[in-house]
């Protein structure tokens, strides 16, 4: 029985023997995830779909060099990740400063006494205003932020995959992760009606 | 770092199971008081949150436009001995 991992190579070592629709297989298998990733960094929907199709078409060209030494999604992560970056300077755009989430997080305080008032935490509602703060805490994230909590909460990778999918030690991936969650769990904690311990 | 600061990084990483050997006292320690469990408890409402946007879907034509810019492309061939890259043009991603 072969693992994920072990399946990915022996389509790779296909693809790189020459059999094309190999590649497709892989394509079918990561493009949902690939995008969900690079959704994340890149917001507009056609503008992510475009990131994500040069990446594949990145991965396929620079396949004779992967030899398995990683996982193949993490080294599609990082080009995604990579393309999704380049494209946002590109387009003279930049991730938000952590100064900015800080604004953001401010804003937020507002709709959290809205939510104090329905006082029915079970409701749908609650359970929107609570996705909402925490998707648009995750969008003004700093992009190294945003993109470490993502590959870790969304993507289920080990803080080992991320320091390689982000080019990075493991030590920084656990910062940035920490960093993630604590402007995210700023924003929560009031519709939560939690005490902010922080100040303690 | 404040010491709460430190503390609420320790049960961050124990809750990816990401601990390092020697801090795992530390945050199952901190894990018994009400700051850590609430700590604890928001970290993974987070998750969970996330995990429940699906994340923008691919439009009908995506498989069939990338197939075909796939099959324009020269094979990738046999692996060389040189040390797998990211294709070119990929730079590193910044440290933050």
């Amino acid at each position: 029985m072969t693992n994920e991992r072990e399946s990915d190579q022996v389509l790779v070592a296909r693809v790189q023997a020459g059999e094309r629709q190999a590649f497709d297989l892989l394509v079918a298998k990561y493009q949902r995830r690939l995008m969900r990733l690079v959704g994340r960094l890149v917001h507009d929907q056609a503008e992510a779909e475009d990131v994500v199709q040069e990446t594949f078409i990145k991965a396929f060209r620079a396949l004779r060099h992967f030899r398995g030494d990683s996982a193949f999604y993490t080294w599609l992560y990082r080009i995604g990740i990579n393309t999704a970056k380049n494209f946002l300077v590109t387009q003279g755009r930049r991730a938000p400063t952590s100064t900015e989430a800080d604004a953001e997080r401010a804003e937020g305080f507002e709709d959290a006494d809205n939510l104090r008032d329905i006082n029915t935490p079970e409701s749908v509602m609650a359970s929107k205003q609570i996705a909402y703060t925490v998707n648009a805490a995750m969008e003004a994230l700093p992009l190294e932020l945003r993109t470490a909590i993502v590959l870790r909460e969304i993507e289920g990778l080990s803080y080992e995959e991320i320091s390689e999918v982000m080019a990075c030690p493991i030590g920084t991936v656990r910062s940035r992760i920490f960093r993630a969650r604590e402007v995210i769990a700023d924003k929560l904690r009031p519709l939560l009606d939690m005490p902010d311990n922080k100040r303690k | 770092m404040d010491t709460h600061k430190k503390i609420r990084e320790h049960i961050s990483a124990f809750a990816d199971g990401a601990s390092a050997a020697a801090d795992v006292d530390l945050a199952l320690a901190a894990l018994q008081g009400d700051d850590g469990r609430q700590t604890w408890a928001l970290y993974h409402h987070i998750g969970d949150v996330l995990r429940v946007d699906p994340g923008p879907p691919l439009s009908p034509g995506f498989a069939a436009s990338l197939a075909a810019r796939v099959a324009a492309e020269p094979l990738p061939g046999k692996r060389t001995v040189n040390a797998e890259a990211p294709a070119v043009g990929v730079v590193p991603v910044a440290s933050a």
